[in-house]
This record gives structure tokens, C-alpha cells and sequence, in this order.
């Protein structure tokens, strides 16, 4: 399946499951549309651990202009006060709209539990058709122990009462997905 | 929990206080028009019955080698830092995790929704040990909190009502709670489980699935509980069935792509997570978690070798048998399982848990099938259901009485029939235009829902005693042997009456061996597998197969059973000293021979539509559990109505149950008239002057309904509705020689 293609399939897909999706050509594109997202919610503390030291620069600028406090370490310990978090994800499964996430840190893996909103940037080149297409690279991070590997698709979600489907019970109750189509992402 | 039914009579009281909860009634009515429609949207473009095969044969696979995968589990799990343990019973896998959680200096637990813990009970040991545990799935979270079990595997809180919950968290949060704000009861149980997690030591998971080769757990959930339970407490444990266990991550994958559709009509849940050994948590000591997984036996090791029972443990907990399950519909899950709900409910409880309240569970089947059409897993529950009656027999001093009647009748043929022609003669006092008017049973106002046929007072099979069916050995095109079925025999000789007029000028032979009896159902499904065995043989020595082209039967039930059982009990000798190889031969090709009434009129006879007037009459039709779904004939009939231009209006649910399954609606008469009634109220708004089926059984039930209900609308066999529409005079050409 071409890229195009497969970036409208995961859209589709994901946005069937209440995720926000988003095509951005850059990192830095994706990074100032978080930082507006979250200054749009009134700002406040953000998270984004586990990210390449430039692109933590990149972001940490942003978050100075917008006067919002950036964290990329220790999250258990700031609490539960996070308005977003921001993890770049490893994989797409087009089929389903799934994001897969090697989330053995555990700042990355709470960044993507705790706050209320989660941004997910996935480079347009990860997303690949379907689980299957993954079976090595899934085998391969579920086989190098200690390991957490996690699929993500669609916000924190139930229907204990009455069926009735709610948003956000546990895990984040937004999620937005940013896909990069640059060569450099 | 609740005392649960040990004895029929209290198991019938609760089934019945469960069938005058309007509100369960509202949300079960709902959740079983909507399941249907949203698991078909999630299956779209996929072939079920091919990935089920694949589930089967995947779990098949490994039950046999699960000592083997549980080593190389172990193995990899514990290089990866992990500490794995093994409990042979239920009470030993608590008394572990409890030590873990001694040892570990915990007060605090948090739990993701778990079955088997459930099946253990683990919370209750935990808390006599004097632990804080807290359930985290929002559903497992409300009827914690009430003291209750879950009334459903995937959704356990299925029978509250909003109002039910924010009175529950009104009390618990000490502000009133707006019940038709049923975001701001989340966010309530959001804010005061995210405390509950913060402070525990120790999170407590199942799993989905254990990944042999790598040590890897797999858990599945939506809500993303089970991430945090796994994640902030320093502690893991996970309790694990022995079934979970999967070779590789490609066997897991492939589960995962039917679960979710099965369970929810999700393509994919929220949330699957894969968690190998003692991964990084900075609130452990020297920065790793401390994980224990503790595989659970409690029956399973020895149920994995069982040539009968091993595939119940298939099972991917997906909860579809109990959505599609009529008599899930009408009462829910308290009353129809005891810890696993739904049809997989009742066997796990003969294993797993209380003999007693499993034998009460395990009369409660219709034999309707639906569960074993959707059960990802192609486990044939029904069937399984029937041997496990049949293995609680053998558990218990003394068989019922009824039990032992049916097998003393049944097995004599002569004095079964004897008793039949007898009972016709006797009943007539009591009948009254063609009904049953006073039974001893029928004083009982339970069983007043439907009027009861008499018996014919001749039975088919008398017609062929130099009657006027003797001249129908004459035909030289095809040779048809007509199975009967008591119903049809003693109550409806009409039905084949019918059949023979269709059949008539067509230059067939139809015979009528004298010695055909019941067809055995009604044995096998009272667990009387001997009995049913001996019958099986006394059928096949009936009818020589090489005799006849085809072996006709009206009866959906005993052409399905007849079909898929004879070969199979004949095969395993049941009640049988050793069956010669060529018997086995010979069942197989009797069965090979039975057809359907439908089927053979449209397949083999191809009906011509010239022979009928089509008069337009408006038909619904009731597609029989055991034609639909036993002999996966769907088309025929409803082509065979449009042949002989009949109108058919098809109505909704018209493959659900009617309600009949046998003995079924004498001993659960209350819920038998319940699944009537809703049957009977869709046939009569469709505005059809008839309904037709293609079994006396639910012509019984239909039949009886709606004379009781004084409608306008007739019950009829398919056979009597085409052939009232035969025109005079017509003869038909020779038939076609097609086979099915």
C-alpha cells in the first residue's frame, strides 16, 4: 500500500476510535501545534520524556515561549498534574489505528497514562498495514527483556454503565495524533 | 456473594424474580439487538469460521504440550527477572499471592479485572488476610463495592442501572451524584481509583495470554486500568490459567484479532500491553518492578487431557456465548452461571467450582446452538453441556426418576409405542377439540401458556399397516425412507400426511420402517448418553442405508441430531459393546442420507412452481434452532416458499429460539413462554396470516401460543402450508435425480 494510503487508512481508523489526527509535514510543525494545544487549555505542565536531545531542545524552546513547564524525567513524582503528554511512537498499524509504543522507560510509559491529554507523533514512514506486518519488530521488542510494549488505539474508553460508551475513565481523555510526512522524520 | 439456587425449585425462584426485573429485562433486550449488529460490523471482509478453526486448532495445539510451554515460560520470564509460580488449587494460588504481598510490606493492593481471581475469590482472602484491595475496572470497581459477583465476564456491572450507581457513589463520595450524568460518575470513580492507585504497593492482573517463548504477559483491556496497576505499584502480580499459555507472539496475535470483535465489536481494545520480566519502576528498590506470575491449575492440567471436556479450555473469554444466549437475554448473568457466565458458565462450574449449583445451571440449555455458531473458539458447548449432565450422572448415588423412566421406556421400543397408543386412548376425557384440557401438571398455572396437542388417535406409522399408504412402494424413480420422529408419528401424522400428498404421482417409493423410534434426542439431552447410544444403533439397524436414496425426516431437531450425533455416539460405543467397524460405516452412511424436508423439496425435488396456486398467502417464517444452525440450512425453506407462492414476510429474530427445546419448557415453563411470547409478538405484527416452520416441536410451541392467545394467526409445518397449495389434478414430472 502506498504511504498516502496508508496514512488515510490509520487516519480513518484511529478518528473512528475518537482520536484527533493530524498531518504535519515536520517535528517542529507537531511540536508548536502541542504547545498551542496545551496553552489553549489553559497551559501548565506538560511532559515529553524519552525524545532526541535536539528535539527536546526544539520543544523545551517552544513550551518557554508559551510559559508552560516541561518535564522529560521523574513523572511519577510531579503527580497527576499534567495537562498533556507527548511521546514520539514507534510504530502505526493502519488497520486498526493503533500506535505502537516500546514504553519499557516508565516516564514514558506514565506520559502516556496520566495526563489528560495525549499527543502521539508518529513519522508517516512507521505506519505499516496491518499487526502482521509488525511480527518481527513486535517479537523483537516483546522479546528483549525487561521489556513493556504497548498498543494504543483510541482514548481511555468504557461502558460499565448501562453500555453507555464514556471517554477517559482512567487513561487519557484525548487523544491526538500528529503524523510527520517529512524526510527527516 | 449472594447464596446461590442449589435445588431446582429455588434456582426456578430466581429465575423467576430475574424475569420480573424490568429494568434487567430493558438493558439484556437491548444489549441482544445491538451485539448482533456491531459484532457483524466488526467481522466485515473477515472469515469467522476460518479464524475460529485457527483459535481451535491453536489452543488444541498447546493443551497437550501446556507443561512444556509452562517450562519454557518460566525460563525466559524469570532471565527476564520475573519470579513464576504454580498453585494447584484455588485457595493455594491466594495463599501465595497473599505471602507475596506479606513479604513484600503491602497494605495497599489495586486489581485490574481479573476472571480467575474471581474464580479463586482472591479478594476475599485478601481482605481476611487484612489487606486494602481495590478493584480498578469501573464495572468490577460498582459491584465490589455492592458485595456482588459480575452478572457478565467482559461487562460485570451490565445489571445496574445509572441510578443504581449514583446512589453507590453518592455514598461513597458523600455528594449527590446526578444519575443521568453518567460522565460525572466516571470522573468519580476517575479521581478516587487514581488515589487508590497511587498509594498501593501492589497492582494484581490476569492475562489474556502468556507468551511461552518469550516470558511475555498480554493483558487486554479498554479503560487502561490494567497499565496503571502494572505501573505505579511496585509490586506485579499476575494470576495466570494454565490455558493462557501460547507458543509465540504470532499464536497471541492471532487471538487478538477475534477477541475484541467477539467480546465488544471492536476491531481492537484501547489498550494491549506486553509486559516481559521486572521492567523499570522507580518507586521499587534499585529501580525494578518486583513481578510474580502464578499459574493457576485448580482442574485445568487434568481437564487439558480429557478426550471430552479439554476443548472448554479454548475459551478466550469473550463472553459471546452469554450474547447470544436466549436465556442469558431473559435473566442475565447471576442466574445463568455462577462465577463464568453463559454457556461456558455452566461447564466451568461443573469443574471449577459447586457440583450442585452446576447440575441446577446445566439443565437451564435449549440446545439452541446459538453459542456454538459465535464461539470464537469453536468450542460445541451444547454438546458439551449434554456430556456434562451426562458425567454429573455418574457423580450422584441415584439418578433422578425421571431419567430413569425415559431410559426404561425408550430402550424397549415396542413398549414405548405401546404406551403412546395407550395414552391416546386414555386421554380422551380429557381432550377437547384436539387439545389436552386437564393434566395434573397443567393445574399448575406455569405451564398454561400454551394449549397442548392430543395424541393423533392413529399414528403415521399406521398408515403403511395396508393403509392407504401401502400402495406407495410402488415407485421406481427414488427410493425415500421417512423418518418420522415421535412427534410427527403420534401427534402429527397430518405433517407427513402432507409430505406423502407432495410426493404423490411422482412414481417414489417411500417406505416406512417399522422399527424407526425416537431419534434419541431427548436421552442425550437428559445426560442419558447410553440410552441415547442404544437408540442411535436401534435406528441405523432400522433403516438400511443402501435402500434408499434419501431418508426424509420433518423434524429439524431429529434431522440434525440424527445427522451429527448417531455417527459420533455410534463410533464412541455409546452403550454399545464394542460396535463392528461396519456399523460405524453403516451410521456414517445413514446419516450421510438424512435430509431435511425443506431441503429435499428444493434440491432434490426442485418443486415446480406450476403444481402450486399461488394464492399470495402472507407467511412469516420460524427458522428451527436445529435446521438454521444444527443442519445450516437457511435457504431452503424460505426458497421453497417463494416456489410455491407463498409471500414470505420475513420478521425480526426469526432464528432465535421459540422457546420449545423439549423437556426444556416443562421444567423452565415461566421463561419457556417468556421466549414464546416475545417470538409470537413478532410473527403478529407482521401482518402474515401464518407463520410456518420446519419442526413439530416449535409448531407445538407456536401452535400452542397462539391458541392460547386466541389469535387470528395459524401454526403450520412448511410441509402442510405447500402442500395446501397443491392444485387439483396436477401431476408433477419424473424428479430430478440432483443430489443435496
Amino acid at each position: 500500500m502506498p504511504q498516502h494510503e496508508l496514512i488515510a487508512l490509520f487516519r480513518k481508523k484511529a478518528e473512528a476510535v475518537h482520536a484527533v489526527v493530524e498531518v504535519v509535514a515536520e517535528w517542529q510543525g507537531a511540536f508548536q501545534r502541542v504547545v498551542d494545544l496545551a496553552g489553549e487549555r489553559g497551559g501548565g505542565r506538560i511532559t515529553a520524556p524519552g525524545l532526541a536531545p535536539d528535539r527536546t531542545e526544539a520543544l523545551g524552546a517552544l513550551c518557554r515561549e508559551r510559559e508552560l513547564d516541561l518535564v522529560t524525567e521523574n513523572v511519577r513524582e510531579q503527580g497527576d498534574g499534567f495537562i498533556l503528554g507527548l511521546t514520539a511512537i514507534d510504530w502505526g498499524i493502519a488497520e486498526t489505528g493503533t500506535l505502537v509504543l516500546d514504553a519499557a522507560s516508565e516516564d514514558l510509559r506514565l506520559a502516556t497514562m496520566l495526563p489528560d491529554i495525549h499527543a502521539a507523533l508518529l513519522p508517516a514512514r512507521r505506519i505499516k498495514a496491518a499487526a502482521g506486518d509488525l511480527r518481527a519488530e513486535i517479537e523483537g521488542m516483546a522479546g528483549s527483556p525487561p521489556g513493556y510494549l504497548t498498543f494504543i488505539t483510541g482514548a481511555s474508553r468504557t461502558a460499565d454503565i448501562e453500555r453507555e460508551l464514556t471517554i477517559g475513565v482512567h487513561g487519557p481523555s484525548e487523544l491526538r495524533i500528529f503524523i510527520i510526512t517529512g524526510d527527516n522524520a | 456473594m449472594k447464596e446461590r439456587a442449589r435445588t431446582k425449585k429455588e434456582y426456578r425462584k430466581e429465575l423467576e424474580e430475574a424475569l420480573g426485573s424490568s429494568f434487567l429485562r430493558r438493558t439484556l433486550d437491548n444489549f441482544a439487538a445491538a451485539y448482533p449488529a456491531s459484532r457483524a460490523a466488526a467481522l466485515k471482509g473477515l472469515d469467522f469460521d476460518a479464524m475460529a478453526s485457527e483459535i481451535a486448532e491453536l489452543r488444541d495445539e498447546a493443551l497437550p504440550r501446556l507443561e512444556e510451554l509452562f517450562d519454557s515460560f518460566k525460563d525466559a520470564a524469570e532471565k527476564a527477572g520475573a519470579t513464576v509460580h504454580r498453585a494447584k488449587t484455588a485457595v493455594e494460588a491466594n495463599e501465595i499471592i497473599a505471602r507475596i504481598a506479606r513479604e513484600g510490606g503491602v497494605t495497599s493492593i489495586v486489581k485490574s479485572k481479573s476472571m480467575t481471581a474471581e474464580e479463586t475469590f482472591l479478594n476475599d482472602h485478601l481482605e481476611a488476610e487484612g489487606f486494602r484491595v481495590t478493584e480498578t475496572d469501573l464495572g468490577e470497581w460498582i459491584i465490589q463495592l455492592r458485595g456482588e459477583g459480575p452478572s457478565h465476564m467482559v461487562m460485570p456491572a451490565i445489571h445496574l442501572s445509572r441510578e443504581e450507581v449514583a446512589r453507590l457513589f453518592t455514598e461513597v463520595t458523600g455528594t449527590e451524584q446526578d444519575p443521568d450524568d453518567i460522565e460525572g460518575l466516571v470522573r468519580v470513580a476517575r479521581r478516587e481509583l487514581r488515589a487508590a492507585f497511587r498509594d498501593a504497593e501492589m497492582g494484581i492482573t490476569g492475562a489474556n495470554f502468556a507468551v511461552a517463548r518469550t516470558g511475555t504477559l498480554g493483558l487486554v483491556t479498554n479503560e487502561g486500568n490494567a497499565r496503571l496497576a502494572t505501573t505505579l505499584p511496585r509490586i506485579h502480580v499476575a494470576l495466570v490459567g494454565f490455558e493462557k499459555l501460547v507458543p509465540d507472539m504470532e499464536a497471541a496475535l492471532r487471538i487478538l484479532t477475534i477477541l475484541p470483535r467477539s467480546a465488544t465489536g471492536q476491531a481492537i481494545s484501547s489498550y494491549v500491553t506486553w509486559i516481559t520480566g521486572a521492567v523499570e519502576c522507580r518507586a521499587a528498590t534499585e529501580g525494578r518492578k518486583e513481578q510474580h506470575i502464578v499459574f493457576l491449575d485448580n482442574g485445568r492440567l487434568r481437564l487439558a487431557g480429557d478426550p471430552v471436556f479439554a476443548q472448554a479450555l479454548r475459551c478466550i473469554r469473550c463472553g459471546a456465548c452469554a450474547n447470544v444466549c436466549p436465556i442469558y437475554r431473559l435473566v442475565g448473568g447471576h442466574n445463568f452461571g455462577h462465577v463464568y457466565i453463559g454457556a461456558i458458565g455452566l461447564l466451568l462450574t461443573l469443574f471449577y467450582h459447586d457440583r450442585e449449583r452446576a447440575a441446577v445451571l446445566l439443565e437451564n440449555c435449549l440446545n439452541c446452538q446459538a453459542c456454538s455458531k459465535t464461539c470464537p473458539a469453536g468450542i460445541e458447548l451444547p454438546r458439551l453441556i449434554q456430556e456434562a449432565r451426562t458425567a454429573h450422572l455418574g457423580m450422584i448415588d441415584q439418578k433422578p426418576i425421571k431419567n430413569r423412566l425415559l431410559s426404561r421406556v425408550l430402550l424397549n421400543r415396542r413398549l414405548f409405542h405401546k404406551l403412546l397408543r395407550w395414552a391416546s386412548r386414555l386421554q380422551k376425557p380429557v381432550v377437547r377439540d384436539g387439545k389436552i384440557r386437564y393434566l395434573p401438571f397443567l393445574f399448575n398455572p406455569r405451564h398454561r401458556f400454551r394449549e397442548l396437542p392430543a395424541l393423533a388417535e392413529k399414528p403415521l406409522r399406521d398408515l403403511w399397516k395396508g393403509g392407504k399408504a401401502a400402495e406407495r412402494k410402488e415407485g421406481h424413480r427414488m427410493r425415500v425412507g421417512l423418518f418420522a420422529g415421535c412427534l410427527v408419528d403420534f401427534v402429527y401424522p397430518e405433517q407427513g400426511e402432507a409430505f406423502l400428498r407432495l410426493l404423490e404421482g411422482r412414481d417414489i417409493h417411500v417406505d416406512f420402517p417399522e422399527e424407526q423410534t425416537c431419534c434419541g434426542l431427548p436421552a442425550r439431552m437428559m445426560g442419558e448418553k447410553e440410552t441415547a447410544g442404544k437408540v442411535a444403533l436401534h435406528n441405523v439397524l432400522a433403516f438400511d442405508p443402501d435402500s434408499y436414496d434419501w431418508i426424509v425426516t420433518l423434524c429439524a431437531s431429529c434431522g440434525s441430531y440424527l445427522k451429527e450425533n448417531i455417527p459420533l455416539l455410534i463410533e464412541e460405543g455409546a452403550g454399545i459393546v464394542e460396535p463392528p467397524d461396519e456399523l460405524e460405516e453403516r451410521a456414517r452412511r445413514f446419516a450421510g442420507k438424512v435430509i431435511d424436508f425443506s431441503s429435499f423439496m428444493t434440491n432434490v425435488l426442485k418443486v415446480e412452481p406450476e403444481l402450486f396456486q399461488a394464492d399470495g398467502k402472507k407467511a412469516a417464517y420460524h427458522a428451527p434452532c436445529h435446521l438454521c444452525r444444527g443442519l445450516g440450512k437457511t435457504r431452503e425453506p424460505r426458497e421453497l416458499l417463494r416456489t410455491v407462492g407463498i409471500e414470505y414476510v420475513p420478521v425480526e429474530d426469526e432464528e432465535i429460539c421459540c422457546g420449545f427445546g423439549g423437556s426444556w419448557s416443562i421444567d423452565f415453563a415461566r421463561m419457556s413462554a417468556e421466549l414464546l411470547r416475545l417470538k409470537l409478538d413478532r410473527v403478529e405484527e407482521s401482518g402474515a396470516g401464518m407463520v410456518v416452520t420446519d419442526c413439530p416441536g416449535c409448531v407445538l410451541q407456536l401452535r400452542g401460543g397462539l391458541l392460547k392467545r386466541g389469535s387470528s394467526v395459524e401454526a403450520k409445518h412448511i410441509a402442510e402450508a405447500v402442500a395446501d397449495g397443491l392444485k387439483n389434478g396436477e401431476k408433477p414430472g419424473p424428479p430430478a435425480p440432483d443430489k443435496d
